[in-house]
This record gives structure tokens, sequence and C-alpha cells, in this order.
């Protein structure tokens, strides 16, 4: 059957619930602020809410993506932050490209050395990250020396946050560049379509011969990847970087994955839940500073986003459960209802 | 005769070597942990000034109190095969404000001002209600990682808005410094609550019903629930009870400092890195397995005693936070890998 542009994007929402409510989730927060503040919808406002993207985004693509392959990455945090503390005291002394180079290399490193763990020795991903979050924290606070690292020449930042085309700047740029790649990775090739399949049925897949290591290592080094590039970005913006600072990108980055419409089940969501998702918290999270709440109150409404969406989507496996029993019961009552005329007609004859 | 009877005494001799033996192999990463600490110990003692004082084994195992009471909590949710909850010290943290806030102003009302016995009630029935609410979600099928990352920045907001983001402190001399800084018998209370927490605990999951059940449910949550236990029930109990632990021990540490205030348990307020990865650090470095089923009451308190030993080695040593905080990461993974590398194709993996 031969479907037409529209056609297909309706029937992209009819059948992926999930992402419909991230667009409606978006579009509801969107409006609320723009409705309630003037300053809202406006262009400036929006270079702000893209220029939060470029982190959150991240962070957000990370956890999808681990999230994707059944598993949770909560060592993200620690590992922003000491991408960040890296880079900082790198830049100064070799210069920003090499710094980044050095720090997103070793976020890498980190992530596919945890993906690799995970796979050989079969474990969960929620306990070692735990540890990790932890060891990485520590190695980041040595590293910090448990001071906040600043850097000294703010050339930098700068150019980092120049705006282009009204509503970019270079890094918001360069992390839509990376949602694009990644998307397409995760959408047409083996590699990808594997991770899919490790999270979706890890049983079933591996029985068919798909790999158990391939995919889980390609999966934690993208998100290790992701989590270091956030840490560059924050870092280089900001100019400083703590030790014990980025935690609360856990959080943040799990309440994007979550509105992205991802299961953690596993196999369900993409790259676009993903940029809807950050892009819904970016919302809440800029509307909120026109409140002047203070930091708690933000994590407050984020985790209450969490909770809608953990709502949504358990009434919505209920009622999937509730419906297919349903079917099966009319299944099983046609059934006996034919055996039961068979009988009569036996008896009859 | 003679020499059957040396034969029967030898085979007797080498079987209990055996037994020995074989209760280690079964035990390998306890063993493991058990060695260790006899070597630290060891080194702790030739190495570290005032570390062999009664003075410093009091503060060790005051600090480990503190933590393993948490633990002990924890361990109920990790036997029943839920991982664990990531709001620990935000539950303790809204808790600690509630026994203040009861303790400065009595909630509001004037008569109960300084009650203890009011304060504690309510400060339960808030940890209660946060255990009740956490286990509902979890049972009904979600993953407890997302369910207590959002019940942790909800409550962590709560606890911010009613203490202001301040520092309420409650005056001196009032009923529950028995609980905070109070000793019986030369160790602090504190210190006995953890003994007692932890003897009732292992009798509660060795010698009844409902501990067997926490462990078939863990074990095996398919022939649970074909026999009619399910995870709703034991989820929204096994929640209770840790969030309730978690309460007792902010209302402890409430007492003990005379103030609260929301981060008094967070990574900005000293210790070694935040409170929710030094309990689940606890759980998982006394050898008990993550995936539920397999573990004991034992093991939690021998971790929590270890990791208070190490920090303490380390905070005598002189090593600043970064350093301490490596350790007990290194601590975390270390027992991990050990322990994954052992139970590789036993039933403790899925």
């Amino acid at each position: 059957m031969k479907v037409n542009f529209i056609q297909k994007i309706k029937l992209n929402f009819v059948n992926n619930p999930d992402l419909s409510f991230a667009f409606f989730l978006a579009i509801a927060v969107y409006s609320y602020f723009a409705l309630s503040t003037e300053m809202f919808a406006s262009h400036n406002l929006s270079f702000a809410i893209l220029e939060r993207f470029a982190v959150l985004g991240l962070i957000g693509l990370a956890l999808t993506i681990c999230i994707i392959a059944g598993e949770i990455d909560l060592s993200i945090g620690s590992n922003a932050a000491l991408c960040a503390v890296i880079v900082v005291k790198l830049t100064d002394p070799i210069g920003a490209p090499f710094a980044m180079l050095i720090g997103i290399s070793i976020s890498t490193l980190i992530g596919f050395t945890q993906g690799f763990f995970i796979a050989f020795l079969r474990v969960r991903a929620i306990v070692l990250t735990v540890g990790t979050l932890m060891l990485l924290r520590g190695i980041s606070l040595v590293v910090a020396q448990e001071k906040t690292v600043m850097l000294t020449d703010f050339r930098v930042p700068d150019f980092i946050t120049t705006k282009m085309l009204m509503y970019f700047s270079p890094a918001s740029l360069m992390v839509i560049f990376i949602f694009i790649l990644v998307g397409i990775f995760m959408r047409y090739t083996k590699y990808g379509r594997e991770i899919y399949a490790i999270g979706g049925a890890r049983k079933e897949s591996l029985a068919a011969g798909v790999p158990l290591k391939r995919p889980l290592m390609i999966a934690f080094a993208l998100s290790g990847f992701c989590a270091g590039f956030a840490g560059t970005v924050i870092g280089l913006k900001s100019g400083t970087a703590q030790g014990l600072g980025l935690q609360y990108l856990l959080l943040a980055g799990t309440v994007a994955a979550f509105v992205g419409g991802v299961s953690i089940l596993g196999g369900k969501g993409g790259v676009i839940g993903a940029a809807v998702g950050s892009l819904t918290v970016n919302f809440l999270n800029t509307g909120l500073v026109f409140y002047a709440m203070q930091v708690h109150f933000v994590q407050f409404f984020t985790s209450v986003l969490l909770v809608v969406v953990i709502i949504f989507q358990t009434m919505s496996r209920i009622f999937d459960g509730y419906q297919t029993r349903k079917s099966y019961l009319t299944i099983i009552d046609s059934r006996s209802k034919i055996l039961l005329e068979k009988k009569k007609n036996l008896n009859i004859s | 005769m003679i020499n059957t009877t040396n034969s029967e005494i030898q085979n007797q001799q080498i079987s209990y070597v055996d037994k020995i033996l074989s209760y280690y192999k079964e035990r390998t990463l306890f063993s493991i942990l058990l060695t260790i600490f006899v070597i630290l110990f060891l080194y702790g003692i030739f190495s570290t000034n005032n570390y062999l004082t009664i003075f410093n084994f009091k503060t060790i195992i005051r600090d480990a109190a503190l933590y393993g009471i948490m633990a002990i909590g924890l361990t109920f949710v990790t036997l029943s095969g839920n991982f664990f909850l990531l709001s620990l010290k935000e539950t303790a943290a809204i808790c600690c404000v509630s026994f203040a806030v009861g303790m400065s102003t009595g909630f509001g009302v004037e008569a109960w001002v300084g009650n203890f016995a009011i304060s504690l009630s309510v400060t339960l029935l808030i940890g209660l209600v946060a255990g009740v609410i956490q286990g509902f979600f979890v049972g009904l099928g979600n993953n407890p990682i997302v369910v207590t990352l959002g019940g942790a920045g909800i409550m962590y907001g709560l606890a911010a808005w009613w203490s202001d983001n301040l520092v309420v402190s409650f005056r001196r001399p009032h009923d529950a410094e028995w609980l905070g800084t109070g000793s019986f018998l030369g160790l602090p209370t504190i210190t006995w609550s953890f003994i007692l927490f932890a003897i009732t605990a292992e009798l509660l999951l060795k010698r009844t019903n409902f501990g067997r059940k926490v462990y078939l449910i863990g074990a095996n949550r398919a022939a649970g629930k074909a026999t009619g236990h399910e995870n709703f029930s034991m989820a929204i109990i096994t929640f209770t009870i840790c969030s309730l632990c978690c309460a007792f021990v902010a209302v402890a540490f409430a007492a003990q400092m005379s103030s609260a205030q929301a981060n008094y348990f967070s990574a900005e307020f000293g210790s070694s890195g935040d409170m929710t990865i030094l309990v689940i650090a606890t759980v998982l470095v006394g050898g008990n397995s993550i995936m539920g089923g397999y573990g004991s009451i034992l093991r939690t308190s021998v971790g929590a005693v270890f990791i208070a030993m190490i920090d303490n080695m380390m905070v005598l040593n002189g090593l600043n936070s970064g350093p301490r905080v490596v350790g007990v990461g290194l601590m975390i993974v270390f027992s991990i890998l050990v322990f994954a590398l052992f139970a590789k194709g036993s039933r403790a993996q899925e």
C-alpha cells in the first residue's frame, strides 16, 4: 500500500503514543509560558533556549541511547564534570581545540570501558555505573584539587556564545549537527539497529546472532562522548568547572529522555524524541526563571514532569495489557463457540 | 581398632577443614572482604597514629551506625530485587527538616513546641508516606531508579521549601538529647540502635514468613508470582521499611546537631560524597547480590564498618576529600567486578 507523506506522518503519530505525548507536553509547556509571560515567545529567548539545549540536549541524547539499549547510565553527571574540569584546566596551557580533543576522548574511553565491562561481566549497568559515579566524581575532585578551576583567557567562551543566524551559536550548531549524525546512525546503520535489538528483546536478538558486546560498547561510548561534549560546552561557556558540580544533569537528562518517549524496558524511543524531550525541559527551566524561583523549585517541577510521564506510561501499559487480555478473551470465546457448535452437530448426527 | 579410630579422627579433622574451606568458597566476596578487612586493620594499626584507641573505635562505629541503619533498610529493597532507591538522602532531608520544625515551632501549635513524641511520629509518618507512594509506583512495574529519581527531586524541593533553605535549629536542652548525643554503657545511643536494628532485621529476614518471601521474590520473581506473592505488595512494604530507616537516621542526626537543613546529607556537607551513594556502596561492598535474593544483614553491617574504617583511616592519614571519594568509588567498583566474576553463570545473574 502506498501512502503519501502526510499520511505517513499521521501513521507515525498514531502508532507511537509516547512521541505524540511528548509533542503534546512540549507544546503545552511552551504555550503555558508564552501565554503567562510576555517575554517568553521572543527571538532572544529562543536563542537562550537553544543555548541551554546545547547542554541538556546532549545529556538527554546520551541517556536516550543508553535506555534504548535497555540500560541506564547513572555516571553521566560525573563524566561530564570530569571532562569539564579537564578541558578548563588544559585550555590555558595547550589551547582549546587540543583540550577539547583530550577531554572528549577521555570521556568516550570511559564510556567505552563501562560498556565493555557491562557486556563482558553481564552485570546490570545500573549497578556498575553507581560505582563509577562515585569513582569519576572522586577523580574529578582529585584533578581539580578540590578547587574551582577557572579560565584566564576568555576569548573561547566569547567565541562559543556568539550569535549567528539569529537563533544559533557555534555550540548549538555543533549539537544540532551531532543530533542529525546520531539520528542517521541509529536509524539507518546496522550498528544502530543492533542497539535497538538488544534493548527491545535481548534474549531473542542474542539467539538470532546479534553480538552483545559491540552494541553495548557503541551505546556507552556514544553516551560518554555526548556527556563529555556537554561537559566541555558547560565548562568553556562559563569558564569555570568544579569536581562536585553537574550532578543535576542526571535528573534533567532522565526527564528529557523519558518525556521523549523511551521505555525503561528498552528498544523504544529515538533521537527526535530526545530532542523534543530536552526542549520541553528547557522550556520549563527557562520559563521558571521568569518567576524568580530558587534552584530547588526548578528541580521540584522537573521531577513533577517526570512523575507525569511515569504516570502516563504506567496508564498506557495497564491499558495495553487490558486490551490484549480482552482480545485474547474474545478469541477464546469465539473458539469455544465454534467448538460447542461442533459438539452440538456431533450430538445431532 | 586403634588404626580405625585414628583414621576416623583424621577424617573428622579433614572434614572440618573442608567445611571451613567450603564456607569460604560459597561466600567468595565475603571472604575476600574479610581478608582485606584484616589486612587493612593490621596496616592501620602499624601505620597510623592513634588508630588503635577506644575513642577512635567508638568514632568508627558511630560513623558506621549512621549509614548502617539506612543500609539495613536498603538491604530489604535490594534483597527483594528492586535494586535501590536514589532518594535516600532526600527522604532523610525532609524527615530531618520535619523533626527540627516540630521541635522548634511544634508545627504551628504552641503546646507542641519541643514535644519529642509528636515530632517523632509526624516525621515517621512522612517517611511512611514517602515509602508507600514510591513503592506503589515501583510495584506497578516501573523502574525503581527512575521513580526514586523523580521522588528525590520532589522531596528535596519540599524540604527546601519547608525550611526556606535555611538552618532550622532548636535549643540545646531538648527531649531528644538522649538519642543524639547520649550514651549507654559507654557506647552512643545511635550505635546501640544500629545493633538493635541489625539484630531485628536479621531475625525478620531469616526467621519469619515475611523475610523468606522477600528472599523468594528477589531470587525468582516468576516463581513468587506463581505462588501468589506479587512484587506489588512487597515493593510497598520494603520501600516503607527503607524510608522509615531513613527517617530514624534523620531524627538521630537532627537530634545530634540540634538543627536541620535540606542539604545536610548531600555532597556539599562534608563526608565522602553524598549519603545516597555511600549507603548503596555499603550494601554493595558487603557482598549482597544487587539482583536480589542473595545476601544478609550481617554482610551489610560488615560493609558499613568496613567503609567507616577505611574512611577513618584516610582521614587520620590527612587525605583530602578527593582521594577519599576515589577510595569509596574503587571499593564499589571492585566489589561489583569481583562479585560479577565469581557469580558468572550462577543464579545471582539473570
